[in-house]
């Protein structure tokens, strides 16, 4: 049961995470009304991946396992570009509404239209065809078992509410610190996911260097504890890490942490910014 | 846009990306039963033709495990399953060329695995 319910935390706890941060990000610049489209974008993920998971476990066809993997290394990879996408909107957003008050935000920046949509998709699609494998074998077994199956939807479960948790947190904090938090935290995770990406691809023979290994603390961060249950679903850390995979993450973790810093603290370099009307100093940190 | 782009492309992707048929017609398909512990790997045959090979691994152990088909030399994957949960039946469907393989059962999803020898028989 415990094990089958890590495997569900595991795989709804980043797409949890990400989806959460959108929404917060959404009702704290009052764009309510943008909602319907993060939860459409989530809505049609869960339901091509349910679909495509019973397809392929009640239907005549399986799915080999290099089209899988690169399945899952494809969407990996795209929805790393929308996370980015999304960090440096939010980015562009908070420097707009610098001055303002919270929820007047230019209009024209907070539109970000279907992308909103396609963010929540890949995060939850990305690896929604496993975890769709995963639930359906799991109701496919529940005819012998029903604990397989309540231990994944439990684990589902878990993660949805710490993602509620996490979100009930952000609404509340300052505005510019909330950007500067999950900006932050959003590029880990997005260099977790380019790593599991490369690690999918180099397992379906796309990439190259699945055995060329950076380290291995696998004996020390097991994968099937709750620990590394945590570090798996969130920052995507995988306790074996290949040369390709660290490149990756560092590759991409760097610059665009250098270039969100600068863009988050442009008043720091500016002098004409300087200039924060008096009224509008209190909801700066 | 994106709204009528994003359902199309997973399909697309996912056609593309290439089923195996289960049954092939002319090919030979095989099944064969793994069951898992947490300290066994028992499979029903290490033998099988040349065809569509279908491994049914199943979980008895009380960790989660994962099913690995490697290359003879053991570095090379050929085909993985993971997320096996406890109870769960999860099936790897490959189809290797004639030649050796080994099999490994990873309870814990950790380490080199419970190994086994595999032979595919029969020619290209």
């Amino acid at each position: 049961m415990f094990a089958n319910f890590l495997i569900g935390l595991r795989e709804g706890l980043e797409a949890a995470l990400v989806v959460s941060i959108l929404i917060a990000y959404l009702v704290k610049s009052g764009c309510r009304d943008q909602l319907a489209r993060v939860w459409t974008g989530v809505g049609m993920a869960v339901a091509a991946s349910l679909a495509t998971g019973a397809i392929l476990t009640f239907g005549p066809r399986g799915l080999s396992f290099e089209a899988q993997e690169a399945i899952g290394g494809f969407l990996s990879v795209v929805a790393v570009g929308f996370i980015t996408w999304m960090i440096f909107w939010m980015a562009r957003t908070a420097r707009n509404m610098k001055g303002e008050l919270e929820g007047r935000a230019d209009a024209a920046v907070i539109a970000g239209g279907w992308s909103l949509a396609a963010v929540a998709a890949f995060a939850v699609g990305r690896e929604g065809l496993e975890t769709a494998l995963f639930l359906w074998t799991a109701t496919k077994a529940a005819g012998s078992t029903l604990e397989p199956l309540a231990g994944a939807a439990f684990g589902l479960a878990t993660a949805a509410g710490l993602a509620l948790l996490i979100h009930r947190g952000a609404v509340r904090i300052d505005l510019r610190r909330f950007f500067f938090a999950t900006g932050a935290l959003l590029i880990l995770v997005a260099a977790g996911v380019l790593s599991y990406g490369i690690h999918d691809l180099q397992e379906a023979r796309i990439l190259p260097g699945l055995n060329a290994i950076a380290f291995d603390v696998s004996s020390t961060v097991a994968p099937s504890s709750w620990y590394g249950t945590l570090l798996k679903g969130t920052l995507n850390f995988s306790p074996r890490t290949t040369w390709l995979e660290m490149m990756a993450w560092f590759g991409y973790s760097i610059p665009v942490i250098t270039v969100f810093v600068r863009r988050m603290r442009p008043e720091r370099t500016s002098p004409a910014r300087s200039a924060v009307p008096a009224g509008a100093s209190r909801i700066l940190p | 846009m994106k709204r009528l782009g994003l359902l199309p492309a997973l399909v697309i992707l996912f056609v593309l990306a290439g089923c195996t048929a289960d049954n092939d017609g002319d090919a030979t398909s095989t099944a064969i039963n793994v069951t898992g512990t947490d300290t066994t790997c028992e499979l029903s045959s290490t033998e099988a033709p040349t065809g569509t090979i279908t491994f049914a691994v199943k979980n008895e152990g009380s960790d989660a495990t994962e099913f690995y088909l490697y290359s003879e030399d053991g570095t090379r994957i050929i085909g993985e399953v993971e997320n096996i949960g406890p109870g769960l039946t999860r099936s790897l469907v490959v189809q290797p060329d004639p030649g050796s393989y080994v099999t490994a059962c990873k309870p814990g999803m950790t380490g080199d695995g419970i190994r086994g020898e595999f032979v595919v028989t029969g020619s290209r």
